[in-house]
């Protein structure tokens, strides 16, 4: 057995104020920054495509980093209530092939330590465990580094995260009960040493979670429980992230049964009080999730659907970029009119363009999801399930899973 | 220089037009409880009698009356006193009382404010179909003040052919009072109000002599609440549950505004057999549009299609639905209103739908299916059993049988041992046996003939195991005519069929029995 490491960080990382049905709202505290939820956390890449002379390049990453800073390039403007939280993860510094030499360039400071990035908020550092492991190969030959739990957690701790996970195993649906418990405890050898690592640190950790189902999920807490001691789980994690949910993104209803049987899983191993972070999953997800009691969520989909021409008119549409009538919207990249001239076509790259239309996007989806922390911040079960009803309910794909939700978490119709 | 014309309209044949589309004295019946509830009427009662001379029809209400102006409407077509009135009123066309004119005669007396007005029309429909418009003449005489209500003696009703009074029974009026007329209304579950109503049907003896009358009221009452399952085989169908009424404001693409009344009940079918059905639950139950709180048509499919529609029983009331004249079909379906009202409601029921009550009484159907299924399955595996013990012998049904019955020849030490090494009852060639160290493609049947009858090939087995050969003519027949364009021979003392198509092929045939 492992010796007993550091505890977590307490109960006051994470209060939660309100309550609907098996909804709930609250603040998460880190490091003196804030996260109200149930949240949204931004992918952002804060290094992609750059070059040895400037942490800040890469396309429309670049723009987004732009909007952070609230820079001149973007015509200025506060966008910081959008970014009181973003998600990055360690993979980032894979996507671009960069040398050896760029890798320890860009893990020299902390991100928000560098006079290039004027971001304050909760920074959650995710392992890349879903990149790295997808194919079940340990590959880091792009930076030439061995890429193993120490590994990842130097990184982690260069960038600075706030808020780190364990290195993982990701499951697919695909898998077979003994892959998943091969890859559960693999999972749970780095999770051990996760723990070991970041003893004495002042380090926010959550662990990761695989499993679409309550059975899926006890087993997996069984593997990583047989190799710490369920007292090290209790004692030291701050939080859970749940992953491997990216191949069910189109099937509300498995998303549905995983986060919901997540919570269930988390009651029954005494760790109700921990906030649950789904992984990777968003849009109109968010909703029928944050019903069934996740807290937080990350998406790069504003990012994607601006790549793909998408311009969101709300969490569940969006139409194209080119179609769009600006006017319509207020938020304060379309009320701005030198970047409505850009989301027209008038600009001089493509990434100032399809920026803009990113930027707009995570608006919308943010503000989204401040109207659903209203409606659980309402007294009953009522409001959300209002909120549910007039935005999901309607929508003929959606009914069944917002009627389920209803139904199993805010205590039905009748 | 341009003139001026007004389109004429031909009243008798309006008339004529109007009437017809009613047939059903039951119809009838269903107007003059309109007329009675519009009048404020809290008592009515209809007597129908059976005569040689015809049906006869007498609707006495204590109502307010008629006056002159009232009893000119009850005659006139499409002048309703009542339209633009805003209480609630049922009739507002002027259509419905125009039933009456089906008939030899129409006496009508009313008494309203101290008068008593007697009106009386003999052979309207005759007259009417004689192209002549017919006329009813007025007497007038005082009676007291506090006299008030309104008796309608309708003569020699010509009902529709298979719509004969003679026909009906107390059954099937109390079905079509609360299923079509206002004592089955809803309006209850929805007003503080409520104009109550007795109603009372005397049908003479010689139509239904079961009882003395039927009273009932205006309001649709659900059978009681049971949520929770009972015993015995059926354990769910006594189970209902209410849906409380509720009101909902929809908005058309158009931006009109409506309201919905919806109320409703879903149950299994002891608890709906408690509302007087009278028949096929499929032709009753569903979810009804109603106007002014009476069921018009059925709307099934705002309920989805996995769900069985006859559990439900949901009343949709909306006073902007149109009714065609004899109340039977809504007339405004393409319009946005309509729409509207579908989508609604569609909505609603899917939340019915969804709602864990439902789930949980489904699942007890099911349950309870499964455990009746299971207890023929005891009985069917006791019948086996008494099948195995009462034979002489182990003799196989099916093709599985027969393998196990090749493999039991094996182990009672039959010679040669054939083993089967791989069985795919889906494949062509559905099973390889090994004999000697050999594997051999082999055809596995109850009898040598079901190969044939199967019509499967004989180029690509080299054994056909079967249990016995079936009907010898039948191989005979083969031998004869032929198979697949080639000529099959069988030595079944040998055990050997003979193909040739092309080339030769020699093919072992295997009778189990044979090996014990």
């Amino acid at each position: 057995m492992a010796p007993s490491g550091s505890q977590r960080l307490g109960d006051e990382l994470f209060e939660v104020i309100d309550e609907a049905g098996d909804a709930r709202s609250g603040v998460i505290r880190i490091n003196g920054t804030e996260l109200e939820t149930p949240n949204l956390l931004p992918v952002v890449n804060f290094y992609a495509g750059g070059t040895d002379s400037s942490l800040y390049g890469g396309g429309i990453h670049r723009t987004i980093k732009e909007f952070i800073n609230g820079d001149e390039a973007v015509n200025g403007g506060n966008y910081d209530r959008y970014f009181d939280g973003v998600m990055t993860s360690v993979a980032s510094l894979t996507d671009y092939g960069i040398s050896r030499d760029r890798y320890e360039d860009y893990i020299d400071a902390p991100v928000k330590e560098r006079d290039v990035f004027d971001f304050d908020g909760t920074l959650f550092v995710d392992s890349g465990g879903f990149k790295f492991l997808g194919d079940r190969k340990l590959d880091g030959s792009d930076f030439e580094v061995d890429v193993d739990q120490e590994a990842i957690f130097d990184i982690q701790r260069k960038l600075g995260g706030d808020l780190l996970v364990n290195l993982d195993r990701p499951i697919s649906p695909d898998d077979s009960y003994e892959e998943r418990v091969e890859k559960a405890q693999l999972t749970a050898e780095n999770v051990a040493e996760f723990l070991d690592l970041t003893d004495g640190g002042r380090y926010t950790r959550y662990l990761t979670l695989h499993g679409y189902n309550y059975s899926m999920l006890d087993t997996f807490l069984e593997e990583v429980d047989s190799v710490i001691g369920r007292d090290r789980v209790h004692r030291e994690f701050d939080g859970v992230a749940l992953g491997s949910l990216v191949p069910l993104k189109d099937n509300k209803g498995k998303l549905i049964t995983a986060v919901s049987d997540c919570r269930d899983v988390l009651n029954d191993w005494g760790f109700d009080d921990l906030p649950l972070h789904v992984l990777g999953i968003s849009s109109s997800a968010i909703p029928l999730l944050a019903a069934v009691g996740a807290d937080t969520f990350d998406s790069s989909s504003y990012i994607h659907s601006a790549i793909n021409g998408k311009y969101c008119t709300s969490l569940y549409s969006s139409e194209p970029v080119d179609d769009a009538d600006f006017s319509r919207c207020d938020c304060p990249v379309c009320s701005d009119p030198v970047l409505v001239r850009r989301m027209k076509g008038d600009a001089e790259y493509q990434k100032d363009k399809l920026g803009a239309v990113a930027m707009h996007n995570l608006i919308i989806q943010k503000r989204e999801v401040e109207r659903i922390r209203a409606a659980i911040q309402q007294p009953g079960t009522d409001g959300l399930t209002e909120y549910i009803e007039q935005s999901l309910g309607r929508q003929q794909s959606m009914q069944q899973h917002a009627h389920r939700v209803v139904n199993e978490s805010l205590g039905g119709y009748f | 220089m341009p003139t001026t014309r007004t389109p004429k309209v031909n009243e008798v044949n309006e008339f004529l037009e109007i009437a017809s589309d009613f047939e059903d004295p039951l119809e009838l019946i269903r107007e003059s409880l309109s007329n009675s509830y519009d009048a404020g009427a809290t008592e009515v009662e209809i007597t129908i009698r059976d005569r040689p001379i015809g049906s006869e029809i007498i609707i006495d209400d204590d109502g307010e009356g008629m006056d002159h102006d009232d009893l000119e409407s009850f005659f006139d077509l499409g002048n309703s006193t009542k339209r633009g009135r805003n209480d609630g009123s049922i009739g507002y066309k002027g259509h419905g009382t125009k039933i009456f004119y089906k008939s030899e005669r129409v006496l009508v007396n009313a008494a309203k404010d101290g008068t008593n007005l007697r009106a009386q029309m003999d052979r309207p429909w005759e007259k009417l179909n004689n192209r002549t418009m017919p006329e009813y003449e007025v007497t007038e005489r005082s009676v007291k003040e506090e006299n008030s209500g309104t008796r309608i003696q309708i003569t020699g009703f010509k009902s529709g052919r298979g719509f004969s009074p003679s026909s009906l029974t107390y059954n099937k009026v109390e079905h079509y009072l609360k299923w079509k007329t206002l004592a089955g209304s809803t309006a209850h579950f929805f007003t503080d109000d409520f104009h109550e109503m007795e109603i009372t049907v005397r049908l003479g003896d010689e139509i239904d002599d079961t009882r003395d009358k039927l009273v009932t009221d205006n309001k649709l009452e659900f059978p009681s609440e049971q949520l929770e399952p009972g015993d015995g085989r059926f354990p769910a169908s006594r189970m209902c549950k209410h849906y409380s009424p509720h009101e909902f404001s929809v908005k058309t693409h158009e931006g009109d505004e409506t309201t919905i009344q919806v109320v409703g009940m879903v149950g299994g079918k002891d608890a709906r057999n408690e509302l007087p059905t009278y028949g096929k639950h499929s032709a009753q139950f569903g979810v009804w549009l109603a106007k002014d709180h009476i069921k018009v048509e059925r709307l099934n499919e705002a309920i989805s299609h996995d769900n069985e529609f006859l559990h439900f029983f949901f009343i949709a009331n909306c006073l902007d639905i149109e009714l065609s004249a004899n109340r039977e079909k809504v007339r405004n379906k393409s319009s946005p209103v309509y729409q509207a009202i579908e989508e609604e409601l569609s909505h609603y029921l899917s939340k019915v739908s969804s709602d864990p009550w439902f789930e949980e009484y489904l699942d007890q159907r099911r349950r309870a299916k499964l455990s009746r299924r299971a207890k023929s399955q005891q009985s069917s595996v006791e019948e086996r059993e008494k099948r195995v013990d009462g034979r002489e012998r182990f003799s196989p049904s099916n093709e599985i049988e027969v393998v196990l019955g090749l493999e039991r020849s094996n182990r009672e030490g039959a010679d040669p041992e054939i083993v089967v090494e791989d069985y795919d009852p889906d494949a062509e060639v559905d099973a390889l046996v090994r004999q000697d160290d050999e594997i051999y493609a082999s055809s596995i049947h109850t009898r040598l003939t079901d190969h044939f009858e199967a019509d499967k090939p004989l180029e690509s087995v080299d054994k056909i195991v079967c249990w016995s050969y079936g009907d010898k003519d039948q191989l005979s027949e083969l031998e004869r005519h032929g198979y697949h364009g080639g000529e099959v021979s069988f030595d079944l003392d040998t055990g050997r069929l003979s193909y040739e198509n092309g080339h030769r092929r020699n093919i072992h045939v295997v009778r189990v029995r044979d090996r014990f």
